[in-house]
């Protein structure tokens, strides 16, 4: 009797959003506990994600909601502690805030303020992020929230094999997830392995690029900016390391710090407005824990502190170019 | 029923002596006189039935199946508490093997929570049923229509139980409701809204019992709203200063003396006195039970495996 070898999959070339979507197939195969909803989901979703769940699994266990945003995260809470696997997408990150009591008291505190100990699984996709004209209100980065409300996970992938590794870990996650998806990436491509049990374990970084001359720290929209800066100053013999962290919560200190005392130098490059973004706590920290090992101060790159214009012109003149980027890490080795 | 009641009463009781004796640092929220709501509708529920309640009282994790011992050990913020020891008022008991999911103190927060529910529920085939316990203050939430809106629509089995004991904390419910009663929304969802007489276990209990079968039967959810009496404030220690009690409790008719009327006696006094004993020895076991360790802090923030 012959037999049959594993064979590797191998890999695919395909788009950002439906990396996630690809994971989300999988694990709804998987898994009968798992199930998503959202505003539009069941006819593909509104980015792709979505695409071809509704005709594999039926109404069950693609529900399409209302416009309503509180019941939609909080229906994902209800059934979480009830033991399913909830998949909602809340079509735009900003939308969530009006989810806040589902999100951030309910997902974020149930077992604990109960004193409860069970696995939940709840994944809450967040696609953040400007996407060329969205408007104030449809291109916010909000993943900061995430960390400042313990009791939630928080990932944001930059690629398309992350996006679906962090969807896969996230549908195994005895936790709540927040699932960033940065908007600017959705039909980005990459090759995505297809081993169907592929995982981007949740708090582990990536090194996407080895240097010596400082240290960029980032993740979603723009990790492939500052390789792009990178690339540029290489040119001028400045050699960054930049280090995608993929999960803010928990955080990867250790390649962070590590890499930082190696280096001596420090620039954290965000989507998100720069006060009270994530690099205000990422630079806190590293000062606190590797202070004598700086040879200047830790800087920080974020978008200006502006509601989004609409207009898409005065909307990228907010966000962190590769021109900026570079030029900031220009100075920054110059400290 | 009676004997839950019996000790849902005695709890309050104890809570009132403990609170006027300043020993006691928490948010408290009286349940008196409102007791016939949680324990007459939680009769109707089968044990793996969901409930998603509301703050005041014990009533409904008492009926449920709660002991006192749990109940107590979390108001008093003891490591015998549901909470094992982060409580302090406010309650938030769960025991998810009885179907007590818990509470969400952001009032009127459990519609879409207990949805998620009888979803899962749905999902399963299982036959369960979630109930959304809420007070009339909480009906103008948003996530109220919402979640009825789907829950109606995709015939969740789903149960709406507000208790209307006609007041906000302080602010009285007819200058912010347009309708005589919160049953009357029920109405727009094309689903059966029910009044029920809230100091009556048995009228409340028929009533819930109703409703679990159509929403168990797949005829989706009903509303029911129980025209309850607060007896006591808000919080313990409210002076009521918006409320002229002498008249409004005039004709009050305590639950526990309704249900009597259709008992022995003798077998009410027996209960009594068992519920008596048990929450007393309930009280004095958790007087005396240790504070946590500062280490139940960091406990079940993350899934501990």
């Amino acid at each position: 009797m012959k037999t049959e070898e594993k064979q590797d999959p191998g890999s695919q070339l395909i788009g950002y959003n439906a990396a996630m979507g690809q994971a989300l197939v999988e694990e709804m195969r998987r898994d009968d506990r798992v199930f998503v909803l959202g505003q539009g989901v069941a006819t593909g979703g509104w980015f792709g994600t979505e695409k071809g769940l509704a005709a594999e699994f039926g109404a069950e266990r693609v529900l399409d909601t209302n416009i309503s945003e509180a019941f939609q995260a909080g229906v994902v809470a209800g059934a979480a502690i009830a033991g399913m696997k909830p998949v909602v997408n809340m079509g735009f990150g900003d939308f969530a805030l009006i989810a806040g009591d589902e999100i951030f008291h309910k997902l974020a505190k149930w077992r604990y303020m109960h004193g409860d100990n069970f696995p939940m699984t709840a994944v809450v996709i967040f696609p953040i992020g400007a996407m060329g004209g969205a408007g104030p209100e449809h291109s916010a980065c909000s993943e900061v929230l995430g960390m400042h409300y313990p009791g939630l996970k928080v990932v944001v992938p930059s690629t398309a094999a992350d996006a679906k590794g962090l969807m896969r870990a996230a549908l195994r996650e005895p936790n709540p997830v927040i699932f960033n998806s940065s908007q600017s990436l959705g039909w980005t491509k990459g090759q995505v392995p297809m081993d169907t049990d592929f995982i981007v374990p949740i708090g582990q970084a990536a090194i996407r690029r080895t240097g010596n001359s400082g240290s960029v720290i980032t993740y979603g929209s723009m990790a492939p900016r500052c390789l792009e800066a990178a690339a540029l100053l290489a040119n001028e013999g400045i050699d960054l390391e930049v280090i995608d962290l993929r999960s803010l919560v928990p955080l990867d200190w250790n390649t962070v710090l590590t890499s930082v005392r190696r280096t001596h130098r420090g620039l954290v490059v965000h989507e998100a407005v720069r006060t009270a973004g994530a690099g205000a706590e990422i630079a806190a920290r590293i000062q606190e824990e590797a202070f004598f090992d700086l040879e200047a101060p830790i800087l920080r790159l974020g978008a200006k502190d502006v509601p989004l214009p609409q207009n898409a012109r005065l909307e990228a003149l907010c966000i962190p170019s590769v021109t900026q980027i570079a030029a900031e890490a220009r100075r920054l080795v110059t400290l | 029923m009676y004997h839950r009641m019996a000790v849902a009463r005695e709890i309050e009781h104890v809570m009132f002596k403990h609170t006027r004796e300043q020993r006691f640092s928490g948010w408290w929220h009286p349940g008196e006189g409102q007791e016939a709501a949680g324990i007459g509708a939680t009769a109707a529920m089968r044990t793996d039935d969901f409930l998603f309640y509301q703050g005041r009282g014990t009533s409904w994790a008492i009926g449920k199946g709660m002991a006192p011992g749990p109940i107590f050990g979390d108001l008093l913020g003891k490591v015998t508490g549901a909470t094992k020891g982060k409580g302090g008022g406010v309650p938030h008991w769960a025991d998810r093997s009885i179907g007590i999911m818990g509470e969400g103190a952001t009032l009127g927060s459990v519609y879409p929570l207990a949805a998620g529910a009888a979803l899962a529920a749905k999902m399963r085939k299982t036959s369960q049923v979630a109930l959304a316990n809420f007070g009339d203050g909480t009906a103008a939430r948003g996530t109220f229509h919402e979640t009825m809106v789907h829950a109606a629509a995709w015939k969740l089995p789903l149960v709406y139980f507000c208790e209307n004991n006609g007041y906000l904390v302080g602010t009285k419910l007819r200058s912010v409701c347009p309708t005589e009663n919160i049953a009357d929304f029920a109405a727009g969802y094309h689903i059966p809204g029910v009044i029920v007489d809230g100091q009556d276990a048995l009228a409340v209990y028929d009533a819930s019992a109703t409703a679990f079968e159509r929403a168990r039967d797949g005829g989706g959810p009903t509303l029911i709203e129980a025209k309850v009496v607060r007896r006591h404030g808000h919080w313990a220690g409210d002076p009521q200063l918006y409320r002229d009690t002498d008249t409004e409790l005039r004709n009050y008719r305590d639950p526990l003396d309704v249900l009597r009327a259709s008992m022995e006696p003798a077998a009410a006094d027996a209960l009594d006195a068992k519920a008596m004993a048990e929450v007393r020895g309930a009280y004095e076991a958790a007087i005396a039970a240790p504070e946590p360790e500062e280490s139940v802090i960091w406990q079940y923030l993350y899934y501990e495996n």
